[in-house]
């Protein structure tokens, strides 16, 4: 969470809120991002193997970060009220795998959740570490509807003496290119 | 099982490996950033210009999921919606190389990269699709590996090997 990398616990489950899934976002998602019939027509949608119309797995993915976002400003402002510095995020570099498992229809109620799998200091990104990040939802009959392995950037609180040398010389022109390598 | 809605369409017998697509290019404005990340992604460097300039990335950048997002939707433009698509497996290697920023073009290739028969029903192929993303200067955005259901027209028949 919006943690210090050196304060974020590997293995605990962190629940993330539930989402449903109205026919009319479905489709607006669809519409906008996904444009395969049985995303945006629930009548040409029981021609489908699916038999109805379900949401695009992009939209239930997206929904997923919108709550993973939440939490972590939640769990800021957690930390500000105890009188805690909260830590900070950076952007993530990708996604290493994502499954969608079982569709999404309207109507339906998704639970999501988050666990911290592994972290480890970042070798390019000097004074950050990186989260593989666990996340999942399930259905309202507890069904697990997708499950991916996102990566992310976190702040450490301490940065070694080494990474402060290389920040250091990144501001100087002509070197930052040396400094700032791929992850 | 006969679909009114794909009949027509390619299907799995119709792709062919190494076979590319052109995705875009499609210019991406500041409005579109905001109405994409106040719904799915409401960060300051995706929400408001300001904050954005004094941000990591230095001007307002798109979510990198609404990255995804408008990449996916041409690569449905271009090919999905032409096939006799099932829905998608999932994807991995999703890498965002570098922030596609307001007023930036957004624009790629799509590349049919593997093809086989799904193990367990013989009405699914399985279509690997490799998407390389670009800005209008040709830097590379995000890169992203996709797994899509195509429907076969003509299931092989089911072959039962000796018995043990």
């Amino acid at each position: 969470m919006t943690r210090f990398w050196e304060d974020i616990d590997t293995g605990v489950t962190y629940p993330l809120g539930e989402h449903a899934f109205t026919a009319e976002e479905i489709v607006r998602f669809g519409i906008a991002y996904d444009p395969q019939y049985f995303h945006t027509d629930p009548e040409a949608a029981k021609f489908s193997h699916f038999g109805s119309l379900v949401a695009s797995g992009w939209h239930t993915i997206a929904m997923g970060h919108r709550k993973m976002v939440d939490a972590l400003h939640a769990e800021a402002e957690r930390l500000k009220s105890l009188g805690a510095e909260p830590g900070l995020s950076g952007p993530s570099p990708g996604i290493n795998w994502m499954q969608f498992k079982h569709p999404v229809r309207a109507g339906d109620t998704l639970s999501y959740s988050m666990v911290v799998a592994s972290k480890r200091p970042s070798h390019s990104l000097p004074g950050w570490g990186i989260l593989f990040n666990h996340i999942q939802a399930t259905n309202q009959n507890g069904t697990l509807v997708y499950r991916g392995e996102v990566v992310g950037f976190v702040k450490m609180r301490h940065t070694p003496l080494g990474a402060r040398l290389v920040m250091a010389l990144a501001r100087v022109p002509g070197l930052g290119s040396l400094a700032r390598r791929k992850r | 099982m006969d679909n009114p809605v794909t009949r027509d369409r390619w299907h799995f017998e119709d792709l062919e490996l190494g076979r590319a697509f052109t995705l875009g290019p499609q210019r991406v404005t500041a409005e579109a950033i905001k109405t994409y990340a106040g719904e799915f992604d409401p960060l300051p460097f995706h929400l408001d210009e300001a904050a954005a300039k004094a941000s990591i990335l230095g001007g307002l950048a798109a979510s990198g999921f609404h990255t995804a997002a408008l990449s996916l939707r041409m690569l449905v433009e271009a090919m999905l919606s032409h096939c006799a698509a099932m829905g998608g497996l999932g994807f991995e290697k999703l890498s965002w190389r570098r922030p596609l920023m307001a007023g930036d073009s957004l624009g790629g290739v799509a590349t049919i990269i593997g093809l086989r028969r799904s193990a367990s029903n013989p009405h699914m192929g399985i279509v690997n699709v490799h998407l390389e993303m670009r800005n209008q200067n040709g830097q590379e955005v995000m890169a992203m590996t996709l797994s899509n259901i195509v429907e076969i027209r003509h299931p092989h028949p089911l072959v039962l090997g000796p018995a043990q």
